[in-house]
């Protein structure tokens, strides 16, 4: 039998199964007129046809929430209000937050989600638009490395987070707003965009794939990262896709591209606005060997832009058309080879430090006290 | 004779007049030397003692000294070896008076342009300004970076401005005169002032267009970030401002018939705050108390905005009638969507996370 007649005998199939359960609009809370209510948003999650539709009425909800089949959780903004509120659900009767830990991330660390989406069956994507995410009191202590996460896409599943608030994930430095990850397996397509995430304790947004090509393509794009103290604002590791017009302020790092191992393709990280990062390293955005930074604008940190990963094999990062102003340190080229740079600099203590030789340095650069310092073997 | 002829006539005399002066460059610091330079020890001697309309040339190194330019040049840092910073500092033993009075009232000025004849522009180019050490109490005297006086126009260009403090501006430009004036200040980086980054001030009867565009501004501590008043028009673009914590001034302020397009406004107090006939689109603010303070005035254009972690989204801390054209913005994360209220529900934007959407008390007083 040819594979259009199994594609066609399987789209048959797939119809006739999904008729019996089909996808329904269903409301979290009462707010609306004539649709099936849940009270609890994980009841909602676990009991709609998949494909579903789950609208959440504004108000809190403190339940951890686990989602395992595709569906869209959208918040509802009625009656002057529009937000709805996933929070840390009571103490349990031995103390401490209410917040299990339900998921171990790829990389070996345990974590509490608060909204996790892991074996989503059958495949689909999980859409969560609207909804806020407060971590606040659910410090685990980080034992062990536990992680506290506002939203965590598991190994093996895609979808969007639009327009959430991921806020106060705060877990003795283990805390992060929103994380997605894939490890072995098909390949998967995650969107974070319009998202606003702050007082995390961590990182804000983390996007994780240690698989060699990437198996995880993320569109992180047009969110706000607030950071403080130690933390890192977008953190891509080892992942493919685009980190697109956000703005990070705050924190140590404010865009960082993990260099696991070399995985091609790398990730395009573009019109992004970084500034105020002025804790511990101070780096604006940390590029690695095979990723590319264009069109970005640092501003008031104190290295703007930190290089990895390139080597004499491999190719190099790539940074065009990026503005940096109000820096102690241009660019820390780290020794790192194969680098493509030309870009704007204006105000700044040293231009570059540790460049290969043969590497040509941009020609637009303005108030530099020291242009070169230091050397590579 | 023909007006062609006389063009040719004029273009021989241009070219006879001009041709030893093609050979020489002028240059301040000593860094490049030979017969085709024009040496000088100071920037000040240099901008009275070159022709009109030549560019000096400024090489790295610390000039302490008040400039004050009266005729049509340009003044441009440049690289030299391993270095590429020209700062003009505070002399402590020069004249600490105020040497320029405003509109608003005396300035201690770093680098000032005025009078400057025969008409034509000024540019400063890849300079820094320091004001360390300047702190003539509390204002007035005020204290400015760069100050193009009424009746100048220029460009002001891949600057550093910074420790303005004590009642101190970065970049001042003003008009009070009856002719027309053009500065475009863009790329700068500007910082650590005490009162406010870029200002563009305009009495009524002068015009004044002020393009502000690509600068970068932190770490003001009391007034806006950049505020074009009273008369002066123009645009506000591309500008990114934060870590600015100041209790009151939007960081970006505009009188009038302003275009404020496509900036970045984070860990700021205030964001933007228009007026009547302001247009304010495409501009991006994160982590900001009050992202817009709307005035009295009727809104101008409040459109395709992003709006993210604020308490208080558009405050109508004014009391304005109208809401004016407000759509396509984007706002999530706010405690209140509008505030200070009272008109008909408000559409066309698209809210995420908002606590209260509509109220008319204003819990985010304006400026």
């Amino acid at each position: 039998m040819s594979k259009y007649w199994m594609l066609f005998l399987s789209a048959v199939t797939m119809i006739a199964a999904a008729r019996p359960a089909a996808a329904a609009k269903v409301e979290v809370g009462s707010c609306l007129a004539g649709l099936p209510k849940f009270s609890t948003i994980q009841a909602a999650v676990s009991g709609v046809p998949p494909f579903s539709t789950i609208l959440v009425c504004p108000g809190v909800y403190p339940e951890q929430v686990t989602i395992s089949q595709p569906l869209t959780l959208r918040g509802q903004g009625i009656n002057n209000m529009d937000r709805p509120v996933v929070a840390v659900p009571q103490s349990l009767p031995g103390g401490g937050p209410g917040l299990k830990v339900n998921v171990t991330s790829i990389n070996g660390e345990p974590f509490a989600a608060q909204v996790l989406v892991q074996n989503v069956t059958p495949v689909g994507k999980v859409t969560i638009i609207d909804m806020t995410v407060d971590g606040t009191g659910g410090n685990l202590g980080c034992p062990a490395g536990t992680g506290l996460a506002g939203i965590f896409y598991a190994s093996g599943t895609e979808g969007s987070v639009e327009g959430v608030t991921a806020r106060n994930q705060q877990n003795s430095g283990c805390g992060f707003g929103i994380w997605v990850e894939n490890g072995a397996g098909p390949n998967q397509t995650i969107i974070v965009g319009n998202d606003s995430v702050h007082d995390m304790d961590s990182a804000g947004i983390v996007a994780l794939s240690n698989q060699n090509p990437p198996t995880l393509a993320v569109t992180i794009e047009t969110s706000s990262v607030t950071g403080n103290n130690s933390t890192q604002g977008i953190v891509s590791e080892g992942v493919s896709g685009t980190i697109y017009s956000n703005i990070v302020t705050g924190g140590a790092i404010g865009i960082v591209d993990v260099d696991f191992f070399q995985q091609t393709p790398g990730i395009a990280t573009s019109y992004n606005s970084v500034a105020d990062v002025q804790a511990g390293a101070g780096i604006g955005i940390v590029v690695r060997g095979g990723s590319t930074a264009t069109h970005n604008k640092i501003s008031n940190v104190l290295t703007a832009f930190y290089l990895q990963g390139g080597s004499a094999a491999n190719p190099g990062p790539t940074l065009l058309a990026n503005t940096a102003k109000n820096t102690a340190l241009g660019v820390e080229f780290n020794c790192t080879a194969n680098t493509t740079l030309n870009s704007n600099f204006n105000d700044s203590q040293v231009g570059f430090d540790n460049v290969p030789s043969g590497t040509s340095l941009p020609t637009a650069i303005y108030n530099i006290d020291t242009i070169k310092t230091g050397s590579c073997p | 004779m023909s007006r062609y002829l006389g063009w040719f006539f004029l273009a021989v005399v241009m070219l006879a007049a001009s041709a030893p002066l093609q050979a020489l460059q002028y240059e301040v610091g000593g860094c490049r030397t030979g017969s085709g330079y024009k040496n000088f020890t100071t920037i000040s001697a240099a901008v009275a003692g070159v022709p009109a309309g030549v560019t000096i040339l400024v090489c790295p190194g610390v000039y302490p000294e008040q400039v004050t330019i009266t005729q049509p040049l340009t003044l441009k840092g440049i690289r030299s070896g391993n270095a590429n910073r020209a700062v003009i500092t505070f002399n402590p033993n020069g004249n600490q008076a105020p040497n320029v009075t405003s509109m608003l009232g005396p300035f201690y000025a770093q680098v000032l342009v005025q009078n400057v004849s025969p008409a034509g522009a000024v540019s400063i180019v890849g300079i820094t300004v320091d004001g360390s050490g300047i702190n003539l109490g509390s204002p007035p005297p005020y204290v400015a970076g760069i100050f193009y006086a009424s009746g100048t126009s220029g460009t002001v260009n891949e600057v550093t401005a910074r420790n303005q403090m004590n009642g101190g501006v970065g970049v001042w430009v003003e008009n009070g005169s009856s002719t027309s004036d053009t500065l475009t200040i863009e790329n700068n980086s500007v910082h650590n002032q005490g009162f406010g980054g870029i200002w563009a001030n305009a009495a009524t009867s002068s015009t004044l267009t002020a393009t502000v565009s690509g600068n970068f501004l932190s770490n003001l501590s009391s007034g806006g970030a950049i505020e074009l008043l009273i008369a002066a028009n123009g645009e506000i673009s591309g500008n990114v401002v934060t870590s600015s914590p100041y209790p009151t001034s939007s960081a970006i302020y505009a009188d009038g018939s302003v275009v404020i397009s496509g900036n970045l406004v984070a860990d700021v107090n205030k964001g933007i705050g228009p007026t009547s006939g302001t247009t304010v689109k495409s501009n991006k603010l994160s982590n900001v108390r009050t992202a817009m303070a709307l005035p009295s005035e009727d809104t101008g254009a409040i459109t395709s905005n992003t709006i993210m972690n604020t308490v208080c989204a558009i405050d109508f801390f004014g009391g304005a009638s109208s809401s004016g054209t407000m759509s396509g913005n984007v706002i999530n994360d706010s405690q209140y969507g509008f505030a200070g209220w009272s008109g008909p529900t408000i559409t066309g934007n698209a809210f995420y996370n908002i606590d209260t959407i509509q109220t008319t008390s204003i819990p985010c007083p304006g400026p």
